[in-house]
């Protein structure tokens, strides 16, 4: 084994020792690890924007062509500009980069909600009834009136009573009732999904511990 | 006027983008912008990230300076950045060294953070079922579990036909609940966006 390799197993290995300790509660080998990785990781990311973006895009600027110099400069110096927000005398110069980012993403964000999820998750639900079947009939009737019922417990608009308390229709109500029963259907099936995600990985790092050992005992 | 040039270039953007992308076939013009703008936003976002460590540095480096609680770990964590960003910066994101810290760090404290999810994801479940013993929280568990029963493999293989009905009972109520909160989230989504583009949200600090 190389020994870079080696020392990067050898460093994986107490690492991960010291992310299990929190199983005996917070302590400061917990932390050493945590603050490590967050460390190297925001230093990676670092990395890989500077080299990879900023610096890349700097290089490849087409000097010979004005017009595609300016255009190609103007995301450079709006960039430069949101380092004004690190002080707040001269933050207000990264206001115009964040209305661009913020415009883009959002604008970004409608056709994405729309193309992405609204039209083809509505039409799904419709097209998921099915009536010349019973299968597809009652199939598609409880994904359709799961899908609604969801959307219903969602469904915030109240009207004052006469005695002054604030309730939501009565339809509406028993409909969120029905939603909240899909809803806990739902995140059950996504915690277990996360779950055997999280067993997965135990299993892998044990097995990582496991063969380790081995390969230092030279069993 | 600040506030307005900041609006009117968030709103300018927001909606050449939209144009872009609803209009592409009748003004492909649009379509051009768009691609332009989406290709300038990637390069704002990456500043931005990078502002964003750059102020984890100067919060962790306070901390350190007014001698508060947990400033060592903070010196440690600059120290790390540092020397992988000074890494990463003179030999490239490729280079031995950087992948060595990918392989001894962050995939062995990444993998071993989501292994101890597993522990304290049935800690959790135990606390809800002691804290909040209602029909929702029921349900939730009996979900979870005949889920988990249905889906992992047994020493004795899978139950015929049990398994099958479970995981098509589960999928059907669970997709149906996925699509409503989808759907929920995109309206959301939509509704906030809209918000920005009609300049009612400024969360550029033009309010």
């Amino acid at each position: 084994m190389p020994l870079i390799e080696f020392v990067s197993a050898i460093v994986g290995f107490v690492l991960t020792l010291m992310v299990f300790s929190y199983l005996i509660g917070d302590n400061p080998l917990f932390r050493f690890a945590v603050y490590l990785f967050v460390g190297v990781a925001s230093g990676y990311a670092a990395a890989v924007i500077v080299n990879d973006i900023l610096l890349a895009r700097l290089q490849s600027l087409p000097l010979g062509d004005p017009a595609l110099l300016v255009i190609g400069l103007i995301p450079l110096l709006l960039a430069a500009t949101l380092l004004a927000k690190l002080f707040p005398r001269i933050s207000w110069l990264g206001n115009f980069a964040m209305a661009v980012l913020v415009g883009v993403g959002a604008a970004t964000a409608i056709g994405g909600a729309l193309t992405g999820t609204l039209i083809p998750q509505a039409e799904a639900a419709v097209d998921a009834v099915d009536p010349r079947s019973l299968t597809g009939l009652v199939g598609g009737g409880v994904m359709l009136l799961g899908t609604v019922t969801t959307l219903a417990y969602f469904q915030f608009g109240a009207k004052r009573a006469a005695d002054g308390t604030v309730k939501r229709n009565a339809a509406v109500e028993a409909l969120a009732w029905v939603g909240r029963v899909f809803i806990a259907v739902t995140l059950g099936v996504v915690f277990a999904g996360v779950y055997t995600a999280a067993l997965t990985a135990l299993i892998e790092r044990l097995n990582s511990l496991i063969l380790f050992l081995k390969s230092i005992l030279g069993l | 006027m600040m506030r307005v040039l900041t609006a009117a270039l968030a709103i300018a953007s927001g909606i050449i983008v939209l144009l872009g992308y609803f209009l592409r076939q009748v003004f492909p013009l649009f379509e051009q912008l768009r691609l332009l703008l989406t290709d300038w936003a990637v390069v704002i976002a990456a500043a931005a990230v990078l502002v964003g460590i750059l102020n984890l540095v100067t919060v962790q480096m306070d901390k350190l300076r007014a001698r508060q609680p947990g400033g060592l770990y903070g010196a440690l964590m600059v120290f790390a950045l540092v020397v992988t960003f000074g890494l990463g910066l003179v030999f490239g994101t490729d280079h031995t060294f950087l992948r060595a810290a990918m392989d001894a760090v962050i995939a062995p404290v990444e993998a071993s953070l989501l292994a101890i999810l597993a522990v304290t994801l049935v800690y959790a479940s135990i606390r809800l079922l002691r804290r909040r013993t209602d029909l929702m929280s029921v349900i939730f568990l009996v979900a979870m579990l005949l889920f988990l029963i249905a889906a992992m493999p047994k020493p004795f293989g899978p139950l015929p036909l049990v398994d099958q009905l479970i995981l098509d009972l589960t999928s059907l109520l669970s997709t149906a609940g996925a699509r409503g909160l989808l759907i929920g989230v995109a309206l959301g989504t939509l509704l906030t966006g809209l918000r920005v583009l009609f300049g009612m949200d400024r969360p550029y600090g033009g309010n």
